[in-house]
């Protein structure tokens, strides 16, 4: 029935799109995609096992097609990016980070192609509320807390972020540099609105593990490196179903929810290629695999995760689009300061 | 042109004006000479030229600006990381003494037994490099989950662990349980022209061993030993693999992790250039001092041994010794190296060693799997095999042109190919990119770039072995084929090219091998679909994979010891120790 209705909605919404005349069928996309034979994609919104894995299921799915998968932390990718531009050479196709402010940046700058997947409409809720034209939401994963369940019981587990300041867990907590991470950085700029530089004060005087992607610290929290720290939600969850002894921590003074899009270079190679594969993102195929990773499912055809929280009971403190497209660069000059690397 | 004009001047039967005549009766040697300074130009000159230049340049204008050395040195957090660099340095040099000078000593002058125990340390110091070495210790010593601080808290209740992996000593062990082999070699060169006669002397005199040791062995080779010092300075200062695992995490920055901070987002290559400025000046004026410091009073000459050696009977102390030598190796390379592989076949490397967590998957993952890894390792043999290739030919091209002084400043064309090695490769990698990688030659995200930045980095290395193979043919040979009425190429390939084919198979495994594992000049170079094993290795561990990554480490590993093997076999045991750097 849900199904039903969803391609009711979708019949109908698609038919309004139909008279901008630039919505492609996905049978059309790929007629032309298949002449172009290949799709770059410059990805940091997904590991590099799930965004090789996805990379397979679209060449699966669209023979004739293969996937490149360049994968690194939101601010390294988009350093690549921004050095492919200076360079003057076109190499990406598809770009998904994870930090809004670049997608904003590249829109400014003309660098984006407007387009409109055939399955737009075919998204959850939070999803749809991000799709302006020129990137499309493909992650929505919460940054939250964990903590090792061999190494601390659950009435001493930190309640909120502030308490990963507190000196009892010196040694033991485990961050990430929003220098390298984008998740990091929209993480590090709530922090600073909620608690100002102290939180960061403290947490330095604690000896945080630094990790380059939010990835590492679930990795060393389930591994036994340390206690405590940030973790993103996707790979707690997968750390957790995975029977490795980490429970994830829901901050009562809120987690952040990291939205991350996709988006079309203007300058792609490949353009239909491109624009084919981000309707895979949004599709049914790969939210089926990253429910099995732990990440919530972008289309409304796949039900998330078993044994975690679903996205409408976790409590968010979320911060303005635009606080977040200005705040990420200073704080991570901050950073640099107050943790001197 | 000029060819249809001396044809035709041959035709009508008429003498060519002087200069055509002069060119008809060119040798085809003077053309390779300009081909060669042309190649030279390409790798050496062109790219620190560049360096210079956009350092001065505003990056929008390219107009004249010192806006960029301003930048590069007006924050406290970029002169501190220069200080962390040169403490990093001078601690890993120290160390680095502490480790090498008693094994140097033990097996140049005393009675000590096993000496191969010394030289199996060296040698597997050499095989591992430094970013696998810190990831086996990490997985050793990392504070909370490795097993050495695990027992150690188990064993005494302590909460504090034994040894914290992320520290600066942390750094400065890794590095220098890789770069103790420098000392070690120099120090034995040193130790082994000299005669026991002095210390005879003193022994006679009444001195006891140790006291002769110190007082009078120590100063005689303490000019060998300040060399040595000064090159694993050097490979400290420019190491990049070691600060950006152990020293990201624990919050140290250094010259060579700033660098790469400049090369993230917003991209400053400008600065990055003013910035690697003193790590360039440093390099050239301490390759002066040691060669200053080498060549006085000649106390390593390629003539001989001075006078009579015996070796000294030091009793007991001798296992002592030995079992110094032993731990060395144990933590430079059996400890680490065990447990890469022990991870790289474990589900999960916190569990240890168990029949449950044993698995084949992760190679299964890396070699048909990804297609990352796959495409990593191809590259990375295809380029460090074009590299080699492409260095030796040169390095013999130009070494025959010297040796046998066949045009006038040919010396040039030496000094040339040995200049970068007074360019850091994290220096000189800044420099190929800013001068090949943007518009008009586009080279960015290329192989071409990355194999011939590998070509100008193991370019003296090449160049030391073809010059020393060069010099042991005697040029009569050639003169008989060309008395014979053979041509100048008729004799290098019947008679020169047979007689160094053990000097090209070094040459050649000799820069295969360090570059197949490259990683700080790799780091900039790389494109989407040039990544190489190294700068793979380094992107993985952000992800805290160490399952995968010592899968590929273990890959690496055997690969290394197969084709340093093959060098014994082939080459003889001396192969490795031709080593410039």
């Amino acid at each position: 029935m849900k199904r039903l209705m969803a391609l009711a909605t979708a019949t109908v919404l698609a038919l309004a799109l139909g008279q901008t005349a630039t919505a492609q069928t996905a049978d059309e996309l790929y007629a032309k995609a298949k002449e172009e034979g290949e799709v770059t994609w410059y990805v940091s919104q997904f590991s590099t096992g799930l965004a090789e894995d996805l990379g397979q299921i679209f060449s699966e799915k669209y023979p004739g097609i293969s996937v490149n998968v360049i994968r690194a932390t939101g601010q390294v990718i988009y350093a690549r990016l921004a050095q492919d531009v200076r360079a003057g050479v076109a190499q990406a196709d598809v770009f998904s980070g994870t930090d809004l402010g670049h997608l904003h940046e590249l829109r400014d700058q003309k660098m984006l192609m407007e387009f409109t997947p055939p399955d737009a409409d075919t998204v959850r809720a939070p999803f749809k509320d991000m799709q302006p034209g020129f990137w499309y939401a493909t992650t929505a994963n919460p940054t939250v807390m964990a903590y090792n369940t061999e190494q601390v019981s659950a009435e001493e587990a930190p309640k909120n972020w502030t308490d990963l300041t507190d000196p009892k867990w010196k040694g033991k907590v485990a961050v990430t540099h929003p220098g390298f991470s984008g998740g990091a950085g929209s993480w590090a700029v709530l922090m600073k609105k909620l608690y100002g530089e102290e939180f960061f004060t403290g947490l330095r005087d604690n000896d945080p593990y630094i990790g380059r992607s939010l990835i590492d610290p679930p990795t060393v929290i389930a591994a036994g490196e340390r206690a405590v720290g940030i973790a993103v939600f996707s790979v707690a969850a997968r750390n957790k179903i995975a029977g490795n002894p980490i429970e994830i921590i829901y901050p009562t003074d809120g987690s952040k929810l990291s939205l991350g899009g996709t988006a079309v270079l203007a300058n792609a190679p490949h353009p239909n290629a491109a624009q084919l594969f981000v309707n895979f993102i949004i599709g049914k195929e790969a939210s089926e695999r990253m429910v099995e990773n732990g990440m919530l499912p972008i289309s409304s055809a796949v039900e998330p995760p078993s044994g975690v929280r679903s996205l409408e009971d976790i409590p968010t403190a979320d911060l303005s689009e635009d606080e977040l497209v200005k705040g990420v660069q200073p704080i991570i000059e901050e950073w640099r300061d107050t943790f001197g690397g | 042109m000029t060819d249809q004009a001396s044809d035709y001047a041959a035709e009508a039967g008429q003498q060519p004006d002087g200069w055509l005549r002069r060119f008809r009766n060119l040798e085809p040697i003077n053309l390779l000479w300009i081909l060669l300074i042309a190649i030279l130009c390409v790798l050496v000159i062109w790219p620190i030229g560049f360096l210079l230049k956009v350092s001065f340049e505003d990056p929008s204008t390219g107009a004249f600006t010192l806006q960029n050395y301003v930048e590069a040195y007006g924050r406290w957090r970029y002169l501190e990381a220069l200080i962390n660099s040169c403490l990093l340095g001078l601690c890993t040099a120290a160390l680095c003494v502490v480790f090498a000078v008693p094994m140097a000593w033990a097996v140049s002058r005393t009675n000590m037994p096993a000496k191969w125990f010394a030289w199996a340390s060296v040698l597997g110091a050499f095989i591992l490099p430094p970013y696998l070495t810190s990831i086996g210790w990490i997985l050793i010593a990392g504070p909370n989950s490795g097993w050495l601080n695990e027992g150690w808290q188990w064993l005494t209740g302590s909460e504090t662990p034994l040894f914290n992996i992320y520290s600066f000593f942390g750094m400065v062990l890794m590095i220098a349980l890789n770069a103790f082999p420098f000392i070690f070699l120099f120090t034995k060169a040193g130790l082994d022209m000299i005669s026991t006669e002095m210390e005879e002397a003193a022994a006679i005199l009444g001195s006891p061993t140790w006291y002769t040791s110190l007082k009078i062995t120590l100063p005689l080779v303490w000019p060998s030993i300040l060399g040595g010092i000064i090159i694993v300075f050097l490979e400290s200062i420019a190491l990049f693999g070691v600060p950006a695992i152990l020293g990201i995490p624990a919050r140290i920055n250094v010259v060579t992790t700033q660098l790469f901070q400049f090369f993230g987002y917003p991209f400053r290559m400008e600065v990055a250039a003013a910035y690697s400025m003193p790590l360039l000046l440093i390099t050239v004026s301490l390759i002066w001092v040691q060669r200053l410091l080498l060549n006085r009073k000649g106390f390593v000459t390629q003539t001989g041994k001075g006078g009579e050696r015996r070796e000294l009977d030091i009793g007991a102390w001798k296992w002592v010794l030995l079992a110094w030598c032993g731990f060395v190796g144990l933590l430079a390379m059996y400890l680490p190296g065990y447990t890469m592989v022990v991870a790289s076949f474990s589900e999960a490397w916190g569990k240890g060693l168990n029949a449950s967590n044993l698995t084949l998957q992760n190679y299964y993952d890396v070699l048909f799997v990804s297609k990352l890894t796959q495409e990593a390792i191809v590259n990375s043999f295809l380029f460090a095999g074009l590299a080699a290739f492409g260095a030796l030919g040169l390095a013999l091209c130009v070494a025959y042109i010297v040796t046998r002084n066949l045009i006038p400043f040919a010396s040039v064309l030496a000094f040339l190919c040995m200049a970068p090695f007074v360019i850091p490769g994290i220096v000189l990698a800044i420099g190929f990119y800013a001068a090949y990688a943007p518009p008009p030659l586009g080279l960015y995200g290329t192989a071409a770039i990355i194999v011939v930045a590998f070509m100008a980095r193991f370019l003296p290395i090449s160049y030391g072995t073809a010059a020393a193979g060069m010099r042991s043919i005697n040029p009569e040979m050639e003169e008989a084929v060309r008395v014979l009425g053979g041509g100048r190429f008729t004799a290098i390939r019947h008679v020169v090219a047979p007689l160094l084919k053990k000097t090209l198979f070094a040459g050649f495994l000799l820069v295969f091998i360090p570059a197949t594992r490259e990683l700080s000049a790799a780091i900039f170079l790389v494109g989407p679909n040039t990544r190489v094993m190294s700068v793979l290795i380094f992107d993985m561990t952000e992800e805290g994979r160490f399952e995968a990554v010592a899968a590929i480490g273990c890959i690496i590993l055997v690969t290394t010891t197969f084709f340093v093997w093959l060098g014994f076999k082939l080459v003889g045991r001396d192969f490795m120790m031709r080593t410039p750097r």
